[in-house]
Order: structure tokens, then C-alpha cells, then sequence
């Protein structure tokens, strides 16, 4: 367990990438759609990564959860990915 | 609690929670959905006899709703039940364990099966079951097409079965990665242990892929919301991804378990170990993997692209060469061992033909071309049952081989092998057949009038095929009776550890504590053992009864059938609410809160062995082990939501849609459940210390956080139902975004209902010296806000 400061620094750190997500769409002059899209992305996976690591505690258990978890995320990125790229037009 | 009663006693069978009374629970239970699934095919047969003099034995609508029970009770209700009636009485024997990790939770998968197969069995009397085929493809599956409440009723009773299975494969991972005994290593352990291992890993994520699908199917179907909407094409596409991404992983958990028995049997009765037992551990692996890699070839002839179609026909073949490894290593272990002709033999023998004809005749299906021309036809179903009911085959080798394990007595050979030849002839006669006539359609039962004498040849096999069933049942019930008794180890030659206890084992199964430590059994007396218990491990008995498991099962089902018929359909819409059925919803509800309470409150020890290996999660309390697990699973439940909203939203042009609600309430919710998470982190942290006033402030900020969360929703969406005058049957847009976001606050309002027993119990004085219940719960918090860091930009931001 990690001092109550480290989890309060960590809580603040988390505020602000949530903010930022909702200002990436709000400065609709200076990021384009899919600009705001990759960089919203970006924060919310490194919201998880913190909220897990630090608070659900993935640093202090064997690192298997770690990757039986990501296994998780890892099928379901495959099955949102391939489901929705088989309905692109092909080449052919 | 109590002590368990007797075995004579009825009472026993219901309060029960011993591995091995329950693995003959599920035997019963799955002989008897054989039984009832054989009926149904009979009656196909019959059907496709051709003209029996007044027309034929059904209507169309009763042949399809046969053709839909049939596969759907033999698929879930008999095979995948059937293999874990011998993985719940053999996997604790094999590894050394006392019992599951959760014997309770054990009882609970039981009997939501077994009730849900009531359930199943009540459809048919709600107007009719469902009549969409065993894959229940959209639009087929809205009510539109099936409007019977027995339809619906099917689909909940699916439904029940699954939540059933999620449990029960928490269960089987937490006890094979947690309660092996010492010197067990996943390497040491049995290649039946083996193959139910793998199985539940990839149910862990297939079923929930599957409970995933059941819920926004029954939500379409109940409240009308329009994920599967028949009015698009890809409501069916949809469907068919998510369904098959859970089918075709479903087709292996369906058979790895009968390989598992025929590796047993094999070694048995070749008296000698499995060729090349390593490869063919790495070659299961491989399949497991690769079993969420080839979905698609389920579809190929629907409009996905052909690159994707070209990927996984090349990736379908790919998978036929880890099980061409096996297949060798089964035949090269009969070439150099001495075999002995028993019956479990001479079945597993046969289920080795049967899969190499239903595997050689998949791969053609695997090539794109050629699936081209097989599609929709019998020949399909040739394979199927070569390879499913193969599968079958060898579990019932593995009732003969486990038989005088589970009941001490032995059957008589020579009707075995007499029963195992007339099973064989009848088998090949129904489903070779299919192949001489595979250009009729599937699911049809009109065909060219040239192919009636195959057809006829395959319904006189589906009698002799039934007839042989009757031989067995006379057999077992004859041996239970009359047959020898047996010690111990009734074969010569075996290499697992139920053969080193009585038959049956006592209900502890051990006396002492076994080890594998050095490679060989080896029983550690209890009182020596002093020296290892620690300070995780409960001191005092087991407990072995509880009646709760059942009274939760018969109020959910309680619960569902209210359920299936409580809105009121006329074709498209929804036009009502009937009173009849909310009443029996309302009862069911009651009910099943009431007895889910008393199963939180009833004290039930089931206490983890001390020294177990652990590998590959060391150090790690059970209960949060499965916890983990639990987590994993939700994963694939909302992952299975998301995916259905982007699928949707990209097939109907990404940028056409706008966020249909304020982007403010999904910011205000981000922060608060934020800081709530913070706050149960500030929980633990008193919890840690010893401070239990300030444990239940921080829990009581959390409720208070969690219910400002549900207070913003209520503003949010009364704004939309009200005053905009919309909901999720508006449009499917609408649909993704009330079910995906009303099913996390459907997790919230289960996390504040933990929270307000938490803070009910610290004030009790409970967590002080044990602060687990609270870091559990954290994490389920957690991962409540880790899913809305992604609901809030998929539904607010985009
Ligand atoms: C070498 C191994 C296998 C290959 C290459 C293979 C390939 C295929 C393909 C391509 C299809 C789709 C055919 C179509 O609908 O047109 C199919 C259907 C099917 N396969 Fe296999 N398969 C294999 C093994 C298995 C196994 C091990 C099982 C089950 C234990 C199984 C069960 C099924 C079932 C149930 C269907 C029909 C699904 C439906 O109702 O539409 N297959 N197989
Ligand atoms: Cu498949």
C-alpha cells in the first residue's frame, strides 16, 4: 500500500486527464475529429492504466492478473476491430 | 450449516454441495436433457420419413420449433453439462483437492442449470418455443418473426444457463489454479484436468461474450429496444459476430473435455502414457488460442469482405494442425501400448474415428469455395455430429470408466461391448447417411424425391441409435443393483489419483493431506502437519450443506418466466404491460433478492488448503482470485455492449451521428466517480489502520458519490424521456446509448448495495483485523469507473 499522499497525487493526475478529454473536443478550432478522437483515446487508456495499477493494486499482485486482464481487453479490441473492418469494402 | 443428511435422503440432493454428489447431480440432470433432446431428434427423423400416409407427423412451425429445441438442449443442456458432471466429481480427485474452490457457488451453477432447463421445458407451453434455429440469427430471433412468449422464455432460459456456466467457470479456475495439492504442477497434472482447464479459460471468455448476447437479445425482445432491428442489415451481421465469436470457441469447450476422457482411457487401456504428452499439451494450448482467431468462417456466405473471409480460412486451417498432432499421438500411443478391449475402449476408439471423419470433413467447410456449395446443407450437419456427438461418444466411454469409481460397482462387460456395437451401427447409419445426402437443405424437411431411401436408412439408424441408449440405462441401472463390487483401482493400469482412494471416495476425500511432492502420492498425516497452516487458513470443519443454491435457482426462474411475458407485443410494437405476468416478475424478484440476501448471511467455511501450488498465481487469497477472474469476464460483457454501438455506428457512417445527450452530465459523472474512487481507496487505507470510524465515512462517501452518480443519470435521462420524448426504442442509436449506459448503472447500483452491507458490517466491528471483504469491493469499484472512462467519450464525447 501506497501512502494516502501518493493516492491523492494520483486522483488529481486522473482529474486532469479528465478534463482534458472533454477539452480535446471543446477546442473544435485547433483539433480536427479524428485528431480529438486519437487523443481522447490516448488519455482514457492511460486513466485505466493508472486507476488499475495504483488503485485496483496490479502493482502489488503477481503479474499474471496483469496479463489475464489485458487478455480480456486484448479479445475484445479483436472482436470490435474485425467485426467492424469486415464491413469496409474490400479491394476486391 | 447443517450436518448433510444421508444419501438415501432427498434432502441431501438439495442441500448438497460436495463435488462428487453434485458431479452425479449434473450426471442425472444431463442423461436426463439426452433423453429429452433424443425425443425431439426422433421426431425429426420421423418428420423426414416422408408422407406417413395423411401428410406429415408436423407442421412446419412444430418441426422448426424441434429442429431449434433440439440443438439448443443437446448443445448446452446435455454435452457441456454431461463433461463437467465428470469434471466436477474427477478434477478435485486428480489434483489432490478436498473439494471446489466455492462449493456453494458450485451448488448455485447446479441449479440454475437444472432450472433453467425447467425453464426451457416451459416454454413450450407459452404459445410455442422459440422456432429460429439453435444459432437464433437476427432477425429470425425479434418478435417480430418469433412472436411467442415461449420464444422469449427460451432465450431467458439461455440466458439463466449461462449465468449458471460463469460461475461454475470461475469456480474450476480458482480451484485448478488455486488447490493443487504440493508437487502438483500444471505440467504434472492429468491430461483430463488438462483438458478441462484449457476448456474453462476459454469459456471464461466466450460465455461471457455469450451472457453478453443473451442480455441484448432479451432486451430487444422485452423492452423493445433495437440492437437486432430487422429494418438493417447489420442487425444480422451483428448477430452473427457476436454470436459465433462465442460459437466457435463453444464448439471446442464442447469437445476438449471428450479428449480429455479419451487421453485417460487410451493410457488406461494401452498401459502406457500418451505419445509425446508435452506436444500434445502445447497443441491444446495452441487450439485454445486459436479458437477466438476463425469465427467468421461461420460466415461466409454473408456480405463481409472477402479479405477477412481469405484471413480466416487461411487461419481455419491453421487450426486443423495442432489437432492433427493429437490425433497422431492417439493412434501412435495404441501402436506401442498392449491394448485391452473394455467397453470405455471401444467407445473412446470409436470417438477417435468419429472426430477424424467430422474434422476431415470441416476442413473442407474451412475453404471458402467449397463452403460456397456446402453452406445450408446436410452436409454440415454430417460434420457436426461426427464431431459433437464423437465428442459425446467419448464421455459416454467415460460413464463406463468412471462408473464403478462413482457408484463401486461394476457393469457387465459383455453387454457394454454388445451395447457399444449397436450404438456404433445406429450412429454411422443416421449421420453417414447425411453425407450420401448432403444436397438436401439443412432445416428443411421437403427434399428430391430420389434422395427418400437415404433419408429412410438415417431415420431406422436414429431407432437403433435410441435403442442402444435404452441398453445402456438398462445396463448402469442393472450394476447399480447387481453389479460386482470393486476396490479401489478396478483396472490394471492407471495413472491418476481417484484410483487411489475408495470407491466412491469418502466426502473428504482424503485421509491426511496428499502430496505429489518427489512424483509420487504420498498422504501427509493432518497432525504432523501442524507446522504449516497460516494465517490465511480457517481453523475447524467444512462446511458440505446449504439450501440456499436452490432457493435462489427457483426464484430466478421465478423471476424469468415473469419476465417473458411482460410487455405486450402486436407485431412490431410494444403495446402494454401485462398484469398477470409483472405480478409473477414482482414475486420473482422478491424472491430472488430475499434468498440472494439470506446466501450472503449464512456462515458457509470452506477453508483453502495451506500448501497448494499456486502457479501462475502465487500468494493470491481465492477469493480474490476470483475476483479477478469476475473482472476478466465483465470485460467481455461490456466489451460485447461496446462493441455492438461501434459496430452499429460505423455500418451506419461514423461522423452521421452527434452525441444525443449534453456532454456536461457525462463530465460531472467522470468526476464523481472519480472521486468516489478515491474515496474507497481512502476505505482501505482506515480499514488498514484499524480505524473504523474512518472506514465507514470513506465507504459512506463512496454510497454518497455513487448515489450523486445515479441523481445525474435520473436528471439526464428524465430530461430525455420527458422532454425530448425519446427512448431506446426511438432508433438503434438511441438503443446503444440507454443499454450500455443503463447497464453500468445497473453495476453501480449493485456496488452501493455491497457498499451499504460493508458499512452495516464495519459497525458490526467486522474488516478491523480483516480487511479483504473491503479491497474486493474496491476493485469491483474500480472497474466500475475504469468502464465509464470509456462510456463517457463512446456516448458523450464522439
Ligand atoms: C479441423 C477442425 C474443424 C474445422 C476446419 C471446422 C470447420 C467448420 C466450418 C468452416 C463450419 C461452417 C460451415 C458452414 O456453416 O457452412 C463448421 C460448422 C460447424 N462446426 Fe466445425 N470445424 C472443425 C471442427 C469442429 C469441432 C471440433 C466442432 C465441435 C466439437 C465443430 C462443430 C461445428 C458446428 C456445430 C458447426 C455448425 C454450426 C451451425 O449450426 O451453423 N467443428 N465447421
Ligand atoms: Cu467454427
Amino acid at each position: 500500500m501506497a501512502s494516502v499522499k501518493k493516492y491523492a497525487a494520483i486522483y488529481v493526475v486522473l482529474l486532469v486527464l479528465a478534463a482534458g478529454k472533454f477539452v480535446f473536443f471543446e477546442l473544435d478550432q485547433v483539433f480536427g475529429y479524428w485528431d480529438a478522437f486519437t487523443g481522447v483515446m490516448a488519455l482514457a487508456v492511460a486513466k485505466t492504466a493508472l486507476i488499475m495499477w495504483y488503485y485496483q493494486h496490479l502493482n502489488e499482485e503477481p503479474r499474471s492478473i496483469t496479463y489475464l486482464v489485458l487478455g480480456s481487453y486484448f479479445l475484445v479490441l479483436l472482436l470490435a476491430a474485425a467485426a467492424t473492418f469486415s464491413i469496409t469494402s474490400g479491394v476486391y | 450449516m447443517s450436518e448433510l443428511p444421508p444419501k438415501s435422503s432427498v434432502k441431501r440432493w438439495l442441500v448438497t454441495t460436495n463435488h462428487k454428489d453434485i458431479g452425479i447431480l449434473y450426471t442425472v440432470t444431463a442423461l436426463f436433457f439426452l433423453v429429452f433432446g433424443g425425443i425431439l431428434a426422433l421426431l425429426i427423423r420421423a418428420q423426414l420419413w416422408g408422407d406417413l400416409g395423411d401428410g406429415r407427423l408436423m407442421s412446419g412451425l412444430a418441426y422448426n420449433e424441434a429442429v431449434t429445441a433440439h440443438g439448443l438442449v443437446m448443445v448446452f443442456w446435455f454435452l457441456s453439462p454431461f463433461a463437467f458432471a465428470f469434471a466436477n466429481y474427477l478434477v478435485p480427485l486428480q489434483i489432490g483437492a478436498d473439494d471446489l474452490a466455492f462449493p456453494r457457488l458450485n451448488a448455485l451453477s447446479f441449479w440454475l442449470y437444472a432450472f433453467s432447463g425447467v425453464l426451457l421445458g416451459i416454454s413450450f407451453f407459452q404459445g410455442g418455443t422459440l422456432d429460429a434455429g439453435w444459432t437464433i440469427y437476427a432477425p429470425l430471433n425479434l418478435p417480430a418473426y418469433t412472436p411467442s412468449i415461449g420464444s422469449t422464455t427460451a432465450i431467458l432460459a439461455l440466458f439463466m444457463f449461462v449465468v449458471g456456466v460463469t460461475a461454475s467457470t470461475m469456480n474450476f479456475l480458482v480451484t485448478i489454479h488455486h488447490s493443487r495439492a504440493e508437487g502438483m504442477g500444471l505440467m504434472d497434472m492429468p491430461l483430463f484436468t488438462w483438458s478441462i482447464l484449457l476448456t474453462v479459460w476459454m469459456m471464461l471468455f466466450a460465455f461471457a461474450t455469450l451472457l453478453a448476447v443473451g442480455l441484448i437479445l432479451a432486451s430487444d425482445r422485452i423492452f423493445g429496444s433495437l440492437f437486432f432491428d430487422a429494418t438493417t442489415e447489420g442487425g444480422s451481421l451483428l448477430w452473427g459476430h457476436l454470436f459465433w465469436f462465442f460459437g466457435h470457441p463453444e464448439v471446442y469447450i464442447v469437445f476438449f473435455p471428450a479428449l480429455g476422457v479419451m487421453f485417460e482411457v487410451f493410457q488406461s487401456f494401452s498401459g502406457r502414457r500418451i505419445v509425446g504428452r508435452k506436444w500434445v499439451i502445447a497443441a491444446l494450448i495452441l487450439i485454445a488460442v486459436q479458437s477466438f482467431l476463425v469465427w467468421m468462417h461461420h460466415m461466409f456466405l454473408t456480405t463481409i469482405n472477402l479479405e477477412i473471409k481469405t484471413l480466416m480460412m487461411a487461419l481455419t486451417i491453421g487450426i486443423s494442425l495442432p489437432f492433427d498432432l493429437i490425433v497422431f499421438a492417439l493412434i501412435y500411443t495404441l501402436i506401442k501400448g498392449r491394448i485391452r478391449y473394455t467397453t470405455p475402449f471401444l467407445y473412446s476408439f470409436g470417438a477417435l474415428f468419429f472426430i477424424v471423419v467430422g474434422g476431415i470433413t470441416g476442413v473442407f467447410l474451412g475453404a471458402i469455395v467449397l463452403d460456397y456449395e456446402f453452406r445450408g446443407t446436410y452436409w454440415v450437419v454430417a460434420h457436426f455430429h461426427y464431431i459433437m456427438f464423437g465428442g459425446a461418444t467419448a464421455l459416454f466411454g467415460g460413464l463406463y470408466y468412471w462408473f464403478p469409481k462413482m457408484t463401486g460397482r461394476m457393469y457387465n462387460e459383455l453387454w457394454g461391448k454388445l451395447q457399444f456395437a449397436v450404438f456404433f451401427v445406429g450412429f454411422n447409419l443416421v449421420y453417414f447417411s447425411m453425407f450420401a445426402a448432403w444436397e438436401t437443405p439443412r432445416r428443411v424437411f421437403e427434399y428430391v424425391e430420389a434422395m427418400t431411401p437415404i433419408h429412410r436408412v438415417g431415420t431406422v439408424g436414429a431407432f437403433i441409435l435410441a435403442f442402444s441408449f435404452l441398453m445402456m440405462f438398462y445396463i448402469f441401472a442393472h450394476a447399480l443393483r447387481h453389479g460386482e463390487k470393486v476396490g479401489d483401482n478396478p483396472w490394471d493400469y492407471t495413472r491418476t489419483t481417484e484410483w487411489a482412494v475408495p470407491s466412491p471416495p469418502p466426502l473428504e476425500n482424503w485421509e491426511g493431506r496428499p502430496s505429489f511432492e518427489g512424483g509420487s502420492l504420498n498422504f501427509v498425516s493432518k497432525a504432523t502437519d501442524g507446522g504449516h497452516a497460516s494465517a490465511h487458513d480457517h481453523e475447524g470443519h467444512a462446511d458440505h450443506a446449504s439450501i440456499w443454491p436452490f432457493a435462489i435457482s427457483v426464484s430466478m426462474l421465478v423471476l424469468l418466466l415473469g419476465l417473458s411475458g411482460l410487455t405486450v407485443w402486436n407485431g412490431r410494437e410494444i403495446t402494454g404491460v401485462s398484469t398477470g405476468y409483472a405480478a409473477v416478475t414482482a414475486i420473482g424478484t422478491v424472491a430472488f433478492l430475499g434468498s440472494m440476501l439470506q446466501f450472503g448471511r449464512e456462515g458457509f467455511s470452506a477453508p483453502q488448503p495451506a500448501v497448494a501450488e499456486r502457479w501462475p498465481f502465487e500468494g493470491m487469497d481465492k477469493n480474490k482470485l476470483g475476483t479477478w477472474f469476475f473482472i476478466a469476464s465483465d470485460i467481455m460483457v461490456f466489451g460485447a455492449f461496446i462493441t455492438a454501438a461501434i459496430f452499429i455506428r460505423f455500418e451506419a457512417g461514423w461522423t452521421t451521428w452527434q452525441p444525443v445527450t449534453d456532454s456536461i452530465y457525462g463530465l460531472v459523472n467522470t468526476f464523481i466517480l472519480l472521486t468516489s474512487s478515491f474515496a474507497v481507496v481512502l476505505a482501505l487505507v482506515y480499514a488498514r489502520r484499524g480505524s473504523k470510524k474512518g472506514t465507514m465515512a470513506a465507504i459512506g462517501a463512496t454510497m454518497f458519490l455513487g448515489l450523486s452518480f445515479m441523481a445525474v443519470k435520473a436528471v439526464e435521462w428524465h430530461e430525455k424521456f420527458f422532454i425530448d420524448g425519446v427512448s431506446w426504442a426511438t432508433n438503434v442509436q438511441y438503443t446503444t446509448y440507454f443499454m450500455t449506459t443503463g447497464l453500468h448503472a445497473l453495476h453501480v447500483l449493485l456496488g452501493l448495495m455491497i457498499a451499504a452491507w460493508l458499512i452495516f458490517r464495519t459497525k458490526e466491528g467486522a474488516y478491523m483485523d480483516d480487511d479483504r471483504p473491503i479491497e474486493l469491493f474496491g476493485i469491483y469499484w474500480h472497474f466500475v469507473d475504469i468502464v465509464w472512462v470509456f462510456l463517457f467519450p463512446l456516448f458523450y464525447l464522439f
